[in-house]
């Protein structure tokens, strides 16, 4: 795989059973780009450590002061010299290929797994773990896939180099190897302390980042009350804490590489001692103690890759454990839905949910007055179908995987983790185990069939819920409303009803070099310039531009002004004619537009009609609408 | 076709308008110049150090050449004993100093990230509030997380390492020179190519590597979104967009890194070469000048091991600086903050009294764009006063420029006769405090997150305030009461509770006048009702100016001023507007019915 042909148009199936397998999944993905790597490593390490043999043989020339032999050693060189660089170049390309292959790959994986997953990711642990796979252990896996074939060219040529000495001077040979068995058993034990200290580095360097920017997005707050000099402190601690830590960190790196200096360095004086020795008794000529001594030299070489594998290896460990249990992640309603039912003619039929006892007449305007927040949320998401209630994920299996998972709390659809290839079986026992602990509730209906028996995509398609908090996805303003919709709101309509107008000038002045067209101003992520005001009404132009036949909102409007709200409770019935809209809430500018109203109070239907009649009729209602105390209530009616 | 183009899209390209200034090349240098002033005693160790432990690897290469100088002359009586007991303290010496010179230069170099770390917060604290609030949080947040995090490296590392690496070489050459002064020149060969391939090299690399790094970011933040957004990709159906955008992000940064790549192809063979042509002249010529008789065998022998060791310094010099180039854009942005003036503010003015006072406030984020034409208003002390009108209006620019935070552009706003954009922020917020949606809760205990209004405040003051707002309840069930963690991380807190603890903050900091922009705006209805509540706590006997989007606060008020299109329409008591029958009575019947 060549970097300019990626993205791959197939990322493939990961084998997710564990970390080390999703590992060597990668690996073999790769085969033939390990296979080159490995080639031209080899060249450029053989090259590298056939440099002595080049010094020695000029030595010896000089020595026997023979110019024709020193323009062979030159010569000799200058081919060692071709070797190198070639080897040293290709290998690099080669090498970093692959690492960018691998890290590309497992990108994608998460896009494609995070995609599926939708709704159910915004919950619990699972939203941290993609997002910390992405940032950090790409990298780490990328790094240790790539360099298994870096390493085992560097054992492959230490262990010629080893072969050639013994052969060559069988007491310098062995000698030399011993070094460099006991070198690598004295460094090797000492990697795991240093990536531990490194760990623990890293933590403290985040935490006092997330101390900075949290005293950063709470400046304003500061600026305004006080108090800076008491956040500014609690930054200074954490970030000397985060330099202590990271000087331990240097303390081990620095005996580490004390260690490789000396230990090497005590192999030389003994090659030294030994081969004078040697070379006075005549059994090695000069230039040979030369070559042996740079040889010794180059094993250092092929050593630090040795340690450096040994290094990815363990910080990759945890990388690797987390993206395959993410990679692993399933919707606990997965296939479950597909029961063949297929909705005929969503625009005109009736939303009807059972449980409240709640009735969206087709092509009507309802409003839904709840009287607790979170219950309208609830009532919300479990109008659009497919709510899988809670579910908690395997409870067995990997053992740090159940912590994420456990645990109640929540609403909406729950995550599984289950593995990848198909085997399902961990999968299935997640939700197997609510449908027979608890019936999941009967199906909101449209048009008289459940939403639950039908495709998650065709639910979605018919019934849109905008929750209470939708997000804004960066990008330009074309882009956001470029959603899949029926075509029949152009965009500029969507954002006239959603009185938009004040949004697209903020926007406008946000974007550099923008000329004329509004719809190419930017919106950062998560809408994050704009007011929480300007946030609803673009969101509200969103869900507008879809038309879907049946359009769910929760409080759209809880942050806007009462002049801009009344404008939009005027325009959204205009917008949405002929088509069905539920709309919860509890402002009477928006109630006084619908076709008629529902009071739901601890989950059921409690009364309908007109906002009029019912503010009129009911002082439950009156009491959530007007937000009257009860003393007032108790007063009666003082402004009517 | 030879070579890699950069490619067309540049993900590090600004997006949005970078609303802070980023620091010029030489406010830049000042600032490094700055840094090591500061450190130079530390710096000067380490240089030290470093010299000693290049001195002592170099008895190695200096022993063997005299051990083959002494073989090739036939010699009987090589002094192997005394040889070997010297290899031994030269390599004691160089491994004791090795260590410490990595640990010093670590030392040294997170002592510098941490200063610049710190300096960068201490400036950002000190931010004018108009500043802030014009530029937003999101341009300091970038570079406090981003940036200080790309210049770790660079800080912890670059500057000793290259300072390490020029000592390195240059003691290398110079006992090159002093071995056999020839070989010294041999050298020499090797610098055309490697200055002619790093110039080419480092004109492209830095701006490459940024866009690079971009990219990359640009992959994980387009997957962070589609994480965050979860639901509402569900729901519209994005799941495929989404994996398409992702897609293109991974092939907008495998380019750069393919780009990159390809300078690195000729970065790596010109590095090659050089190495290369330094051995091979060291040795080569060195061989002919030994032929020649101009040097010894053994001055040979050392000068080709000491060329060798020169591979590792020059890599060295060139790593840091490659990363110390790229490193200089975050630099120039985190040391740009101290570009802006800090607001001086007179410290002489003081108000005398409470009264507020707008005098025909003309006020603009633009040149030539006003958004307030012309508004007076006379807000004497303890009157409650909502400003209420249509989004864009200009209801919240007046509030801001009611709190001081902008001063106006022509006209002035006073309290109690004093100017307010003309005193400094510390002065201004002992008597008037802006809230607005933003109830930031800071990671850390609740302590913390009230003491900040009232820093010498004690226990029982705190929790008094807290019971002021009706928050004693669920503060006090907390594991550790005050000591609690909140914030992201720590306990969550509900929207309403954070709100809460705002209020306690008020009560803690105790301004007599707060402008409140629609502070409960952003909560559930439900919530709101509940919280008023204890809103009406600490508004007691304080000038109250109220941006309201809800009526039913302004009908609360004394006095309601309708604005539209950056002017008063309409002023008086709800019972006077109502009666006027204008805009306001139109409103308000939609909204009671």
């Amino acid at each position: 795989m060549l970097i300019r042909d990626l993205p791959y148009a197939d990322p493939g199936v990961p084998d997710v059973r564990s970390g080390p397998r999703l590992l060597l999944w990668l690996g073999r993905r790769q085969l033939r780009g390990q296979a080159k790597s490995l080639a031209w490593g080899t060249l450029h390490m053989a090259s590298v450590a056939s440099i002595p043999v080049a010094v020695g043989l000029a030595v010896q020339a000089v020595v026997d002061r023979s110019g024709e032999r020193l323009a062979l050693a030159a010569t000799l060189l200058a081919l060692i010299g071709v070797g190198a660089t070639v080897g040293d170049t290709m290998l690099h390309r080669t090498a970093v290929s692959n690492w960018i292959t691998a890290a590309a790959r497992v990108q994608q994986l998460l896009a494609r797994r995070t995609s599926a997953l939708g709704a159910t990711l915004t919950q619990r642990v699972a939203a941290g773990e993609v997002v910390a796979v992405s940032t950090g252990d790409i990298e780490k896996i990328g790094w240790c896939v790539e360099s298994v074939s870096r390493f085992s060219a560097g054992v492959l040529v230490a262990l010629c180099v080893c072969a050639g000495l013994i052969a060559y001077e069988p007491e310098l040979g062995l000698l030399v190897a011993a070094g460099l068995l006991l070198l690598i058993a004295v460094v090797l034990p000492m990697l795991p302390r240093a990536t531990r200290r490194a760990d623990l580095q890293r933590e403290k360097a985040g935490r006092a980042t997330e101390l900075a920017a949290d005293t950063v997005a709470g400046l304003r707050v500061l600026r305004g009350i006080g108090g800076e000099e008491l956040f500014l402190e609690r930054y200074r601690g954490a970030s000397q804490e985060v330099r202590r830590a990271a000087v331990r960190t240097a303390r081990m790196w620095a005996l580490i590489e004390a260690v490789q200096v000396a230990l090497p360095g005590l192999l030389l004086i003994a090659v030294v001692w030994h081969g004078t020795g040697l070379a006075m008794d005549g059994r090695i000529s000069v230039g040979e103690l030369t070559t042996v001594y740079g040889a010794v030299t180059f094993l250092l070489f092929p050593l630090r890759l040795v340690q450096e594998f040994a290094m990815a290896y363990s910080f990759s460990r945890p990388s690797a454990a987390r993206a395959a249990r993410v990679l692993g992640l399933r919707r606990a309603v997965e296939g479950r839905g597909d029961r063949g039912a297929a909705l005929v003619d969503p625009v005109a039929g009736d939303l009807h949910d059972p449980v409240a006892g709640l009735l969206a007449p087709a092509g009507r305007l309802t409003a839904v007055v709840c009287g607790d927040p979170d219950e309208a949320g609830r009532l919300a998401a479990r109008l659009g179908g497919h709510d899988a209630g809670v579910e908690d994920g395997e409870s067995s299996g990997d053992g740090d995987g159940g912590g994420g998972n456990g645990g109640g709390g929540g609403d909406g659809a729950a995550v599984v983790r289950g593995s990848g290839a198909g085997t399902g079986r961990a999968g299935r026992g997640g939700t197997d185990a609510p449908d027979t602990a608890r019936p999941a509730p009967p199906s909101v209906l449209l048009g008289g069939v459940p939403l639950d028996d039908v495709t998650l995509a065709r639910a979605r398609a018919a019934v849109l819920v905008q929750d209470k908090d939708p997000v804004l996805l960066s990008g330009t303003l074309r882009e956001l409303l470029d959603v899949p919709a029926s075509g029949r709101v152009p965009a500029h309509e969507a954002l006239a009803a959603a009185q938009c107008g004040d949004v697209l000038d903020a926007l406008r002045q946000g974007t550099p070099g923008l000329d004329g067209d509004p719809l190419e101003a930017r919106v950062t992520e998560r809408g994050r310039s704009l007011s929480g005001g300007q946030r609803q009404r673009l969101a509200l132009a969103r869900s507008l531009v879809t038309d879907p036949p049946v359009l769910v909102l929760d409080e759209p409007t809880s942050a806007v002004d009462s002049h801009t709200e009344a404008r939009i409770a005027d325009a959204l019935r205009r917008v949405r004619a002929g088509r069905t809209t539920v709309v919860l809430t509890s402002s009477p500018l928006l109630l006084d537009h619908a076709d008629h109203v529902v009071l739901v109070r601890d989950g059921r239907v409690a009364a309908s009609g007109s906002h009029r009649e019912l503010l009129g009729a009911d002082p439950r209602y009156r009491a959530v609408v007007t937000r009257e105390t009860d003393d007032e209530l108790a007063e009666g009616t003082t402004h009517a | 076709m030879i070579g890699v183009a950069p490619p067309a899209y540049d993900p590090a390209a600004p997006e949005s308008a970078t609303t802070l200034p980023v620091g010029s090349p030489a406010t830049v240098r000042a600032y490094v110049r700055e840094l090591v002033r500061r450190h130079r005693r530390p710096f000067a160790v380490l240089m030290v150090v470093n010299a000693i432990g290049v001195t002592a690897s170099m008895v190695g290469p200096y022993l063997l050449g005299t051990v083959i100088q002494d073989l090739s002359e036939g010699a009987d009586d090589i002094p192997l004993g005394r040889t070997v007991a010297l290899f031994t303290v030269a390599l004691a010496v160089q491994t004791f100093f090795v260590r410490l010179v990595r640990l010093r230069g670590a030392m040294l170099g997170e002592q510098m990230l941490a200063d610049l770390r710190e300096d960068f917060l201490v400036r950002s604290v000190r931010l004018p509030p108009g500043v802030l609030e014009r530029a937003g949080t999101g341009d300091l947040l970038s570079r406090i997380t981003t940036d200080i995090d790309r210049l770790a490296n660079a800080m912890r590392e670059a500057v000793p390492q290259l300072s390490i690496g020029v000592v390195w070489a240059a003691l290398l050459l110079g006992a090159l020179g002093v071995t056999a002064p020839p070989l010294a020149l041999a050298v020499l060969v090797a610098l055309p190519v490697l200055l002619t391939g790093c110039r080419w090299y480092y004109r492209r690399a830095p701006r490459a590597y940024r866009s690079e790094a971009a990219g990359y970011a640009a992959v994980a933040a387009a997957l962070a979104e589609t994480v965050d957004a979860g639901r509402t990709v569900e729901a519209h159906g994005l799941g495929a967009r989404r994996v398409a955008l992702s897609e293109r992000r991974v092939r907008e940064w495998t380019a750069w890194e393919r780009y990159t790549l390809w300078l690195r192809t000729i970065l790596f063979p010109t590095v090659n070469i050089s190495n290369m042509l330094i051995v091979g002249s060291v040795l080569i010529l060195g061989g002919v000048f030994v032929l020649q008789d101009w040097i010894t065998v053994g001055q040979l022998t050392t000068g080709a091991l000491l060329a060798q060791m020169l591979f590792e310094p020059v890599g060295l010099i060139l790593r840091w600086y490659d990363e110390l180039q790229v490193a200089q854009v975050s630099l120039a942005r985190l040391v740009g903050v101290r570009e802006i003036e800090p607001d001086a503010g007179e410290h002489a003015l003081a108000p005398d009294g409470r009264d507020m006072r707008a005098d025909r406030v003309r006020f603009g984020y633009h040149e030539g764009a006003d958004v307030l034409h012309g508004v007076s208003l006379d807000v004497p002390p303890g009157t409650r006063l909502a400003l209420v009108g249509p989004s864009g209006a200009g209801k919240s620019t007046l509030g801001r420029l009611l709190a001081g935070i902008y001063g106006p552009r022509t006209g002035e706003v006073t309290l109690g006769g004093a100017e307010l954009s003309r005193m400094p922020a510390e002065r201004v917020r002992a008597h008037v405090a802006l809230v607005n949606q933003e109830h930031h809760v800071f990671v850390g205990s609740l302590r913390d997150n009230l003491l900040l209004a009232r820093t010498d405040a004690g226990d029982t003051e705190l929790w008094a305030a807290l019971g002021a707002v009706g928050a004693d309840g669920w503060a006090r069930a907390l594991d550790d009461g005050l000591d609690s963690e909140v914030g992201s991380g720590g306990h969550q807190v509900t929207p309403a509770q954070a709100q809460q603890i705002a209020l306690a903050r008020l009560v803690l900091a105790d301004p007599h006048t707060l402008v409140l922009d629609e502070a409960t705006s952003l909560l559930d209805p439900r919530a709101a009702r509940h919280l008023e509540r204890s809103l009406a706590q600490v508004l007691e006997g304080r000038t109250v100016v109220a941006i309201a989007h809800r009526l039913h606060t302004a009908h609360d008020a004394d006095v309601i001023a309708v604005i539209e299109d950056g002017r008063i329409s309409e002023l008086g008591s709800h019972d006077a507007l109502v009666g006027n029958d204008g805009a306001y009575a139109a409103l308000w019947r939609s909204w009671h019915g």
